[in-house]
């Protein structure tokens, strides 16, 4: 799904270049590729100086790192997280498995596309993908806040149907995240 | 009919008729709240009559004893009457189809008979006999309320009974030395005692104060005594029940005795009398508020603060500067008002929920929001902290603490905020902050009648606050009438030399504060209100089964710091003074063989030395 | 006019003067890790990215009030200490005062934390306020022996005693036990290591932080830096001599600071009992050996 570009304010212009030095990356390893973060993060390779931080819970955070294969037991509470997020949040698919299930792809436990369960910003390919790469993707999506196109957020509020059905066929039916999206979409008017 | 003779004969005919009364509890209900309006009303607009001299018909040992009205007399009575006022309007709801309850309103107006006469008292017969009505009817109203309530309200009857004794000791003392029972006597003839003379009745008196507003060590009768009876009785209690006591400690120690006569007694250099009062205060400000933080019922919390705030008014009165006295007795009457505040709290989530045990309890405040508030602010007034008027009453007992020179007093009412701060955080956080449990879905808010002394009571607690100078003119004029310095004040707070304080500043800088903190809260985007469930928890699925909050052991680590202190220094005290008292009990008891032989010999032995006692001042 | 003026403008250069230390301290502490670290200007950008964010969350009225109390309690603490150049205020409310109102804001944003009925808030908040407990009791007591020692308890004349004796009246080099005490317990005031116990990412999600996100966040952090140049300053006005110019003033919290995060680089976490106790133990003996010294 391309997102068209419609001409910014002046405001959300400078708002843009602010709020890219920022981003704060929850803490979350979800799968194999958690071993890469820990070099990522220290001396050797310094996330910090791009302004992004590890950070504890979803309220705090702007990226959600899926760090490789996901189970589907993983996936609730995944879906549980984001939905908990505030916006605007990005995703990062990290890892072949997220593209099209990698090395699990004949698996009956894990799941094949993560964008059909939460809308994803960008990938990273690889299986794991060094932290040169790893940095190298974050300055992308940094470039791609900048150009204001980072707005696949508003996708899940939009087409909330389209996730939930998804959602819903491979979980065995609804989960409780106690999130109304269809009211938060109207009151905060995405 | 004076003033006077109206409050005690309104509360002898609350006595009499609650008792004709006892089946109806209705009758009870609306009388009481008749009688005691009436007696409010009395005692506010007593203010004019300041001087008034009311003696009883009838002279013992050739002399009139009666009541008279001062500036301090009137503290005390508004004090007292305000209070109960506000208690029986609360009680008319909290009341209903309690068991044990008959007698409620009785012993309610007995106890204000007793304190009425005992504050309005003029001489020292009055003083002890009411003294004596007060005790006794403070036992009646412990023990009403409960299972427990008995039992510790006999543990409180044996220190009240000593107390007695003490304080008849002292009478019977001061009869033989001065003649007379009036106070106005005894103090012009004080200065002519000798200084030990001076000081073992000034320690009579005082210990026997001491004992019965609880100070350290003799304190333990408090915190079951107050928590095991009805939690609107709590209220009355700590709210002033105990500072009578106080009272009596202003009485003796300035009106009677006198600043020179006191400062006269010292021991070395600084360590005075006053300095060693100070330090029981200090020590009574410090263990109590620490021990509050193991409690885990709410009731007892706020019993084991009673103690320590009683520290505090100790400790200003200790001083001896003017704005450390005006701290002391001015804390008397802040003390009162959250005091009470936080109880009649707590007695609504009692009335609601049925437990004061904190480890039930929590989230309540989306529930019973005017309880919480009144809780809030109460807590606010406890730990001391502005813009409640607390605030302003012990910055009084610090500075003057700091200006004469008594560094580690001024610390330990320190670490006693600190210890408070601690302790009540533990109390709001418990009942009204964090999950709320299942079964308390369904609880509202309390009624009206009984919001409406909580109302009345926060806005006593914040116009005090912002405007001291209200109370701060009566307390000048009892400084002045008992012959001490008066305290510079002014509408908003005190103007001095090295440092001043302007509550008016400092709370509107804090609302202003507020107002441009709401600006930048507006700047950002709207926010939504979420459920409880909606939480972090690492991922975790929340529901009603999920036991989700932190409320057991509140403050484990500083329990593991406090406790060796606790085990090494004060239950080594404790275990002391109890063996102490049982060894010489042991060595009292066998005075009473039970052979007639030897009671004939005590009396034969007794009658002989009378008998050449007798031909030696014959 | 001048005084409305600074009453406008303080709060502001408070806050810049805060977030420019903050970044400073991350980028100070990035080199000792032998990495580059962000940029100075950080903590700007994380509080503008934080106040940016277009959905909010909160979990009810008393969390909303928590945050105006926070802040609001900190600006109204920021009139009360002498600055260079404004102290109308000063003379209003003495130490006592500061003190008092340092406590409002923790309390307020205690009882926030409370209602977000997050158990790790919970946990953090009894942290907090247990190693309140441990670091005020000497800080307090150091503040007690100055104010008993010049008979004054306002910040003020404090300051001028100590600007109108030079070098030597310093509180640190004329009472250099109280001084050092008071140091330590600084150290925990401003919550860096090793005493910052009530913030363990690791352990308690951030304790008081844990629901907070969004403009609460960042209400949060703007509270930090202004209450850091709060505190520093009251410990610069009683022991370091006060400061008349803003050269002077701004050099004095830029050495302390780098005094107290080079300690922070190094050390980890106290436990909670583990740190009230060094507070009784270390600290507290030093101001009252240094308060007898004053006695006698």
């Amino acid at each position: 799904m391309e997102e068209k570009l419609t001409q910014r304010s002046v405001w959300e212009k400078i708002s843009a270049k602010l709020t890219k030095r920022s981003l704060w990356m929850l803490h979350y390893c979800t799968g194999c590729g958690a071993v890469e973060l820990p070099p990522t993060m220290t001396a050797r390779f310094d996330m910090e100086r791009f302004g992004i931080n590890p950070m504890v819970t979803p309220r705090q955070a702007d990226i959600l790192l899926i760090t490789g294969y996901l189970s589907i037991k993983t996936l609730k509470r995944v879906v549980l997280t984001y939905e908990q997020m505030q916006g605007p949040k990005y995703v990062v698919g990290f890892g072949s498995c997220t593209i099209n299930g990698g090395m699990y792809w004949n698996s009956y436990a894990t799941m094949k596309s993560l964008d059909r369960y939460i809308p994803v910003e960008t990938y990273i390919a690889g299986c794991m993908p060094r932290p040169e790469a790893i940095i190298a993707s974050f300055n992308d999506l940094i470039a791609k806040i900048d150009r204001g196109e980072a707005n696949s957020w508003k996708e899940y509020y939009n087409n909330y149907d389209f996730y939930k059905e998804n959602q819903n066929k491979v979980f065995e039916g609804p989960i409780e995240t106690y999130n109304d999206i269809k009211a938060d979409a109207a009151l905060f008017k995405i | 009919m004076s003033i006077v003779s109206n409050l005690l004969l309104i509360t002898l005919a609350g006595v009499v008729l609650n008792v004709l009364f006892y089946k109806s509890k209705t009758v009870q209900k609306y009388l009481s709240l008749l009688l005691f309006t009436a007696l409010a009303y009395f005692s506010f607009t007593m203010y004019g009559q300041v001087g008034l001299h009311f003696d009883f018909p009838f002279l013992i040992a050739g002399q009139s004893i009666g009541f008279t009205i001062t500036y301090l007399n009137y503290y005390f009575t508004i004090m007292i009457t305000g209070i109960t006022l506000l208690l029986v309007i609360f009680s008319l709801k909290y009341m209903e189809g309690k068991e044990g309850s008959t007698h409620y309103y009785t012993v309610l107006f007995l106890k204000t008979f007793g304190m009425l006469g005992v504050v309005l008292s003029s001489d020292i017969i009055t003083f002890f006999v009411f003294w004596e009505i007060m005790s006794w009817s403070t036992f009646a109203l412990m023990s009403t309320g409960g299972n427990e309530a008995p039992k510790s309200a006999f543990k409180y009857f044996v220190f009240a009974i000593t107390a007695s004794m003490i304080l008849m000791v002292g009478v019977v003392l001061s009869y033989s030395l001065f003649g007379s029972f009036d106070f106005n006597i005894i103090r012009s003839g004080i200065p002519s005692l000798t200084l030990p003379m001076t000081g073992f009745l000034l320690t009579i008196f005082i210990t026997a104060f001491a004992i019965e507003s609880a100070v350290f060590p003799v304190h333990s009768w408090l915190p079951n005594g107050y928590s095991n009876t009805f939690t609107t009785f709590t209220a009355y209690l700590s709210g002033i029940s105990t500072r009578i006591g106080i009272y009596g400690i202003i009485l003796f120690l300035f009106g009677i005795f006198g600043m020179e006569t006191v400062d006269k007694l010292s021991i070395i250099g600084k360590i005075n009398f006053r300095y060693v009062l100070g330090v029981f205060a200090a020590i009574t400000m410090v263990v109590p508020t620490f021990t509050a933080l193991y409690q885990h019922d709410a009731k007892k919390l706020i019993a084991w603060h009673s103690i320590g705030q009683g520290g505090y008014m100790l400790i200003g009165l200790a001083s001896g500067s003017a704005l450390g006295i005006a701290g002391g007795m001015l804390h008397i009457l802040n003390y009162l008002t959250y005091q009470v505040l936080i109880v009649f709290a707590i007695a609504s989530v009692q009335y609601r929920t049925g437990t004061t045990n904190l480890n039930k309890l929590g989230g309540l405040i989306k529930k019973m929001p005017v309880s919480f508030l009144a809780l809030l602010f109460g807590i606010i007034g406890l730990a001391g902290l502005p813009p409640m008027n607390v605030f302003v009453s012990k910055w009084f007992i610090y500075r003057a603490l700091i200006l004469e020179g008594y560094p580690f007093l001024a610390i330990a009412a320190v670490i006693g905020t600190l210890g408070t701060i601690l302790s009540v955080y533990k109390l709001i956080h418990n009942m009204f902050l964090g999950q709320l449990p299942e079964r308390y879905n369904d609880i509202k808010e309390v009624g009206f009648s009984m919001q409406l002394p909580m109302w009345i009571l926060m806005i006593v607690v914040f116009g005090l606050g912002v405007f001291p100078g209200f109370a701060m003119g009566l307390i000048a004029k009892i400084q002045v009438s008992l012959g001490l310095a008066a305290v510079p004040y002014s509408l908003h707070g005190v103007t001095a030399e090295g440092g001043q304080l302007n509550m008016l500043v400092v709370n509107v800088l804090f609302v202003s504060g507020m107002f441009v903190t709401w600006i930048i809260y507006l700047l950002g985007s709207r926010r939504k209100h979420v459920g409880q469930y909606n939480n972090y928890a690492g991922g975790h699925f929340l529901n009603k089964d999920v036991a989700y909050n932190f409320n057991y052991e509140f403050y484990a680590a500083m329990e593991h710091v406090i406790d060796p202190y606790r085990k090494k220094i004060i239950e080594r005290t404790e275990r002391g003074i109890v063996g102490l008292t049982d060894a010489v009990s042991e060595y009292v008891r066998r005075i009473y063989t039970g052979m007639i032989n030897t009671y004939a010999i005590y009396v034969l032995t007794a009658f002989v030395i009378t008998i050449i006692l007798l031909k030696e001042l014959i | 006019m001048n005084t409305v003026l600074w009453i406008i403008f303080l709060p502001i250069i408070l806050f810049v003067i805060g977030t420019f230390m903050l970044g400073y301290s991350r980028k100070f502490i990035a080199r000792i890790e032998r990495r580059y670290g962000p940029p100075i200007q950080q903590v700007f950008y994380d509080v503008f990215k934080l106040m940016s964010k277009k959905t909010n969350i909160s979990h009810g009225w008393m969390h909303d009030i928590a945050m105006l109390v926070l802040l609001g309690g900190t600006l109204a603490t920021l009139y009360f200490v002498p600055v260079p150049g404004f102290s109308y205020f000063a003379q209003y409310g003495d130490m006592l005062v500061i003190m008092y109102i340092l406590l409002v804001p923790a309390l307020g944003m205690a009882l926030g934390v409370g209602e977000t009925a997050n158990p790790n808030g919970s946990i953090g908040i009894s942290r907090a306020l247990m190693m309140l407990a441990g670091y005020d009791i000497p800080f307090v007591l150091t503040f007690i022996g100055f104010g008993m020692l010049n008979h004054t308890t306002s910040m003020y004349d404090l300051m001028m005693i100590q600007q109108a004796g030079g070098f030597t009246s310093w509180g640190l080099i004329s009472n250099p036990l109280l001084g050092i005490a008071a140091l330590i317990a600084l150290q925990g005031m401003i919550g860096e290591k090793p005493f910052e116990v009530m913030v363990a990412p690791h352990e308690i999600a951030t304790g008081p932080m844990t629901e907070m996100g969004g403009k609460f966040l960042g209400i949060m952090m703007i509270q930090h830096a202004i209450s850091l140049v709060v505190e520093l300053t009251l410990y610069i006005n009683l022991f370091l001599g006060g400061a008349m110019n803003w050269f002077e003033y701004i050099i004095k919290l830029f050495v302390l600071f780098t005094v107290l995060i080079s300690v922070n680089a190094v050390f980890g976490r106290f436990r909670t009992d583990d740190a009230v106790r060094f507070m009784w133990k270390i600290p507290l003996p030093m101001a009252v050996i240094g308060i007898l010294f004053i006695i006698f």
